[in-house]
C-alpha cells in the first residue's frame, strides 16, 4: 500500500441532511415536511433503507442516492448524522470559514494546511485544490490549485515556454507576495508536463478513465482530475473538491434531486475508476450546515444547523450509521428550529486523520480540541 | 488551447544590418511611477494617453474630473456599434413547438431596453431557444469589457465593478436574473459614486436581485430568509457584526436595549426576512386568487404576501400593520446609517482601491465621512476622494490584478480596439476563477491576494499575456505587433518601447527578452512583416509578465 490519500468533497451551500439521509419514519419529520420535501417510505420514490441505524427512525437515502446506498451496503461508506459546528452560526461564509479553519483564529490557516505543514510530504504535488481558488482548509498551505492537471503548466506548448517561465522567475524570484507561487508553478510545469503533455503533438494527453463518469454533473470533471493525479504518481496526499448549489431556499425538491444524483453517480464513478488504488484513498463528504426542519413558503428550506457527513474508504468500518440522533421534537431542536449538533465535525475528521492518514497527534491539526470517539475507525 | 510559433533564430542572423534604433522618449521614471500608482489603482490600467492627462491636471484635478464624469458619447457610440453573436441549433420545446437554427451578429439592444419589453423572454409558453432568454445577460457581460477598456469615466467603471461584487447577482443563475440584468447594471452604474442608501434601496427592489436571492417568492409564512441574511452579512453590516455565537437573545446584544444593536443575531435575520415579505416583481406572477402582478418588469409590492405583524430588529420595535413597504424601508434606513455598515463598506472600498489590509485609522476616517454624508447625493464620491488623497494612498503596489482587471489593463496598454468581444473571453476568465457578472455565491469575487495568488490563476495570466490579442481569442483585431511601424528597429528598442508603455523595468525586460531570443541589443528585427510582428507582440507579452503589471 502506498501513502494514504485523503479527498475532501465540500457540498457548498448547506446540504439538506434531512433529505440526503432522511429520518423517513420520524413522526415529527413527516409532520413538518410536505411529501415533495421529504424522503418517502413507500412507492416508486421511496428511499433505500440504511441498515444498522442510530435510532428507530427508518433512515433512508434520498431516492437519487442509489449509488451511495450501494457503497453503504458494500461496507465502504459510513454515515455520521447530526454533525456540525459547536458554535451556532447559520451564515454560509462564517460556517465554512470556521469549519475549514477548524481552530481558533490565533492559529491561522486551514486544518489540511496545518497537516501539510506538520507532515511535510514530498513529491511534486502533495496537495491539490481542484478549482480555481484555494479553499479555507488549505489556506496558507501553498497547495496547487487547478481544474485539470495541464492547467498547472505555464505557457504550455508555447515555443518560448522556458523563457517565459524564466521571465517570471527573474521578475518575482524573491518577491514577498508572489515569489513562492511563481516558483511552484515553474516546478509543477515540469513535473506535470512530463506526465500529461505530449511533446510531439504539443497538446495535452486526454485522460482516459477506467469507467465512464456521468456527463450531467459538474462533479465529474473535478473527481476525474483527482483520479488522474492519484494514478499519475505525483505524490498526492490531499485533494479538495467543491460541489456547489446546495443553498435550496426556493423550489428545493427538483434541485436537491439532481444535485444528489450528481453526487452519487460521480462519486461511485470516481471510486470505481480508482480500481486497486481504492486501498489508498478515503473520501470525506461534508457541508457547512444542514437545513431547517420546516420548509418556508417558497418550497425551500432555510439555513439550519446539523448536517450529515459521509466517509468512503475500505479502511473505515463502513456500512454503518454513526453519531447520536437527537430527534426532531420541538424541545430537541436547536433554537426550536433545527436538527441539533450532537457530534463535532472535528471528531469525525480526527478519526479519519488518525485512522487513515496515520497522524499520531491531532494537536497541530485541531489545536485545542479533544476529539470524542465516533467509531469510523475501530 | 495553445499556439506554437516557428523559431526565428535563423532569421535573426541574416538581419544584423546596422540600423537606427527606435527609441521612445522615456518619461521621467519617477513621475511615471507615481502617476502609474495612482492611475492603476483608480482605473482599469494606465495608458500613455492617460498618463499625459494626469500629468497635465495633477492628482486632485484628475480625480475630481473622474468623480463627476461627463457623458461619454464615444463610449455610447461604441456600445451602439458593438455586435454579439447569437447562435444555436434548431430545436423544440418538447410540446410540439420548434424553432430553426440561428447564427447572427446582433446589436446589444437590451442594454437600453425598457424592462417591460424584456419580460416576454420569461414567458415559457413561448417557444424559443434559451439563448434568447439569456441574451440580456450576455450583452451586459460583453459590454462590460468594452466599458472597462474604453470608458473615459474609468473610476466610475471601477466602482461599478466594485458594487457588482458587493451586491453580487449571478446574471445567468436564472432566466429571471438574466432578463433583468441590464437594468441592474445600469442602476449600479448610476449610483456607483452616488448615495449608498439610494443604491441599497434600488438593489432591494431590483428584479435581478429579487430573483437571485429568492425574495421575489418570499411571503408569509415562513418567509424565505435568503435575502435578509445576505443583506445583513454582505450588503451592510458584514459578517464581522454577526454575533450569533455570542448572544442568544436580542436584548443581550450591546446597544439593543437602547434601540440600535451593534450587531445582529439569527433572530434579526428572521425578522428582517419578515419585513421584506411581499417585495416581489412585476412579471405577471400569480399573487392570489384573481390577482396577478403587473407586467412592467419593475418592483412590485404584494401586500397580501406581507407579514404585517410586529417585529423587533436590532433592538427597535416595529409595530404591526404599517404602511406598505414601511417595514423594509425602515430596515434599509437603519442599516445604511449604521456605524457597522460604514466601517464594513469603507473597509471594502479601501481594500478594492488600495490594499488588502487597509489601515484602521484610514478606514475610521472614511467611515466617519460616510456617516456624515449619509444624505449627500455624492456620498460615495466623497469617501473615495478622501481615500485617494490620503497619505496612505502613496503605499507601494501590493494588490494582485484579478483576471478581468489584468485582461483589461493589457488591452488598454496596447491601445486595443475592443469592438465586439466574443463569448470566449468569459470562458478563459472562468478558468482563472473570474466569472464576469456570473459569480455564483452572493459574496462576489474575493478581493485579497491570497484568494488569487495560486498556480492556476498565475498560469492563466501567462495565457492572457500571450494570447489576449490573438484573433482566436475574439476580443480585438488590434495586434500589438504593429505598434512599431517606423523603419528598422532593434530588439532592445522593442523592449524599451513596451517597458515605457507598460511602466515596467526596461533593463529587466531587455535582459529576458534578448536572452529568450538569443539576440544582441543592437540586432535589428527581421524585415519579414510576419516575423517582425510576432517578435514585437512577444515583447509585449514579456513586458506584461512583470511585477509592475501584475500588481497594482
Amino acid at each position: 500500500m502506498s501513502d494514504p490519500i485523503l479527498v475532501v468533497v465540500f457540498l457548498r451551500g448547506g446540504a439538506d441532511s434531512l433529505s440526503l439521509i432522511a429520518p423517513a419514519g420520524d413522526a415529527d419529520y413527516v409532520a413538518a415536511r410536505s411529501e415533495s420535501l421529504r424522503v418517502l417510505r413507500k412507492g416508486d420514490a421511496a428511499g433505500r433503507v440504511l441498515r444498522s441505524p442510530i435510532a428507530d427512525a427508518d433512515f433512508r437515502f434520498h431516492p437519487q442516492a442509489g449509488a451511495l446506498a450501494d457503497l453503504y451496503e458494500a461496507g465502504d461508506l459510513s454515515v455520521i448524522h447530526a454533525t456540525g459546528l459547536a458554535e451556532a452560526t447559520r451564515s454560509h461564509f462564517d460556517a465554512e470559514a470556521r469549519i475549514e479553519a477548524a481552530g481558533p483564529g490565533s492559529v491561522g490557516g486551514g486544518w489540511l494546511g496545518r497537516w501539510l505543514a506538520a507532515a511535510q510530504p514530498g513529491g511534486p504535488l502533495p496537495a491539490l485544490a481542484v478549482g480555481s481558488s484555494m479553499p479555507g482548509s488549505l489556506a496558507g498551505s501553498g497547495a496547487a490549485v487547478a481544474n485539470e492537471l495541464q492547467d498547472l503548466m505555464a505557457a504550455a506548448g508555447h515555443w518560448l515556454a522556458p523563457s517565459l517561465r524564466a521571465r517570471l522567475a527573474e521578475g518575482f524570484g524573491a518577491h514577498p507576495l508572489l515569489g513562492a507561487t511563481v516558483a511552484q508553478l515553474a516546478s509543477l510545469s515540469e513535473a506535470v508536463g512530463a506526465r500529461v503533455w505530449n511533446a510531439e503533438t504539443n497538446e495535452a494527453l486526454t485522460y482516459r478513465p477506467d469507467v465512464p463518469y456521468p456527463s450531467d454533473t459538474p462533479l465529474s470533471q473535478p473527481l476525474m482530475t483527482v483520479a488522474r493525479a492519484i494514478k499519475s504518481d505525483l505524490g498526492l496526499r490531499v485533494a479538495t473538491v467543491d460541489y456547489g448549489g446546495w443553498d435550496t431556499h426556493v423550489g428545493q425538491a427538483d434541485q436537491f434531486g439532481s444535485l444528489t444524483s450528481g453526487l452519487s453517480s460521480a462519486l461511485v464513478a470516481f471510486w470505481r475508476d480508482l480500481g486497486p488504488r481504492q486501498q489508498d484513498v478515503s473520501v470525506v463528504i461534508q457541508s457547512e450546515f444542514g437545513r431547517r426542519l420546516r420548509a418556508n413558503a417558497s418550497g425551500g428550506t432555510d439555513h439550519g444547523r446539523a448536517g450529515a457527513m459521509l466517509v468512503l474508504g475500505p479502511q473505515a468500518k463502513g456500512g454503518r450509521m454513526l453519531g447520536n440522533w437527537p430527534g426532531l421534537k420541538n424541545e430537541a431542536l436547536e433554537e426550536g428550529a433545527d436538527l441539533a449538533v450532537t457530534t463535532d465535525y472535528r471528531s469525525v475528521l480526527a478519526e479519519v486523520m488518525a485512522g487513515h492518514m496515520k497522524v499520531p497527534d491531532m494537536g497541530a491539526v485541531f489545536p485545542g480540541f479533544t476529539p470524542a470517539p465516533v467509531g469510523v475507525w475501530g | 488551447m495553445t499556439l506554437t510559433r516557428r523559431a526565428f533564430h535563423a532569421a535573426l542572423l541574416g538581419s544584423a544590418v546596422a540600423a537606427i534604433a527606435f527609441r521612445p522618449t522615456p518619461a521621467s521614471a519617477l513621475a511615471q511611477d507615481s502617476a502609474d500608482l495612482f492611475l492603476n489603482r483608480l482605473t482599469f490600467g494606465t495608458t500613455p494617453a492617460e498618463r499625459e492627462v494626469f500629468r497635465n491636471l495633477g492628482p486632485e484635478a484628475w480625480l475630481d474630473a473622474q468623480l463627476a464624469p461627463a457623458p461619454d458619447r464615444d463610449l455610447d457610440a461604441r456600445l451602439a456599434d458593438a455586435r454579439l453573436r447569437i447562435a444555436y441549433e434548431a430545436g423544440d420545446d418538447g410540446e410540439g413547438h420548434s424553432w430553426s437554427a440561428l447564427d447572427e451578429l446582433r446589436p446589444l439592444s437590451s442594454l437600453t431596453a425598457d424592462p417591460a419589453d424584456l419580460v416576454p423572454l420569461l414567458d415559457f409558453t413561448k417557444p424559443m431557444d434559451y439563448a434568447h432568454r439569456n441574451r440580456p445577460a450576455d450583452e451586459v457581460i460583453a459590454a462590460s469589457l468594452i466599458r472597462a477598456v474604453h470608458a473615459k469615466a474609468q473610476l466610475a467603471e471601477v466602482m461599478t465593478q466594485f458594487w457588482h461584487d458587493h451586491f453580487n447577482v449571478s446574471a445567468t443563475k436564472f432566466e429571471g436574473t438574466a432578463v433583468f440584468f441590464p437594468a441592474y447594471d445600469a442602476m449600479l452604474r448610476g449610483h456607483a459614486l452616488g448615495n449608498f442608501r439610494a443604491m441599497l434601496g434600488d438593489v432591494a427592489r431590483a428584479p435581478a436581485m429579487l430573483n437571485y436571492l429568492g425574495n421575489a417568492d418570499s411571503r408569509a409564512s415562513p418567509a424565505n430568509e435568503n435575502f435578509a441574511r445576505e443583506l445583513l452579512e454582505l450588503h451592510t453590516l458584514g459578517a464581522g457584526n454577526y454575533l450569533n455565537d455570542r448572544y442568544r437573545n436580542w436584548h443581550e446584544v450591546p446597544g439593543a436595549e437602547d434601540g440600535l444593536a451593534e450587531g445582529y443575531i439569527d433572530g434579526d435575520v428572521f425578522e428582517v426576512a419578515r419585513a421584506f415579505t411581499g417585495w416581489t416583481i412585476g412579471d405577471g406572477r400569480w399573487i392570489a386568487e384573481g390577482a396577478l402582478a403587473p407586467v412592467d418588469g419593475r418592483f412590485h409590492f404584494a401586500e397580501s404576501w406581507h407579514d404585517p405583524y410586529q417585529k423587533r430588529i436590532l433592538g427597535r420595535e416595529f409595530p404591526a400593520n404599517r404602511a406598505p413597504m414601511a417595514d423594509g424601508e425602515d430596515v434599509l434606513d437603519m442599516l445604511a446609517t449604521h456605524p457597522g455598515t460604514a466601517r464594513f463598506v469603507c473597509t471594502k472600498i479601501a481594500r478594492r482601491l488600495l490594499t488588502d489590509a487597509p489601515d484602521d485609522a484610514l478606514v475610521g476616517r472614511m467611515a466617519d465621512l460616510f456617516l456624515q454624508t449619509a444624505e449627500a447625493p455624492d456620498q460615495i464620491a466623497q469617501v473615495v476622494r478622501l481615500l485617494a488623497l490620503s497619505p496612505e494612498f502613496q503605499a507601494p503596489a501590493a494588490k494582485l490584478r484579478r483576471p478581468f482587471e489584468y485582461l483589461a489593463a493589457l488591452l488598454r496598454a496596447s491601445g486595443a480596439d475592443v469592438v465586439s468581444p466574443e463569448a470566449a473571453f468569459r470562458w478563459e476568465l472562468s478558468r482563472a476563477g473570474w466569472r464576469q457578472h456570473e459569480y455564483p455565491p452572493p459574496t462576489g469575487h474575493p478581493d485579497q491576494l491570497a484568494d488569487w495568488a495560486n498556480t492556476t490563476v498565475l498560469a492563466r495570466m501567462v495565457d492572457t499575456a500571450l494570447y489576449a490579442h490573438e484573433p482566436w481569442a475574439g476580443i480585438t483585431d488590434t495586434d500589438p505587433g504593429l505598434a512599431i511601424t517606423r523603419g528598422p528597429v532593434t530588439f532592445a528598442g522593442v523592449a524599451d518601447h513596451w517597458a515605457d508603455v507598460l511602466g515596467t523595468d526596461p533593463d529587466a525586460l531587455r535582459g529576458s527578452y534578448l536572452t529568450a531570443l538569443g539576440a544582441g541589443p543592437e540586432d535589428t528585427l527581421p524585415e519579414d512583416p510576419d516575423e517582425r510582428r510576432g517578435l514585437i507582440a512577444l515583447a509585449f507579452s514579456f513586458a506584461a509578465l512583470s511585477p509592475e503589471v501584475l500588481l497594482r
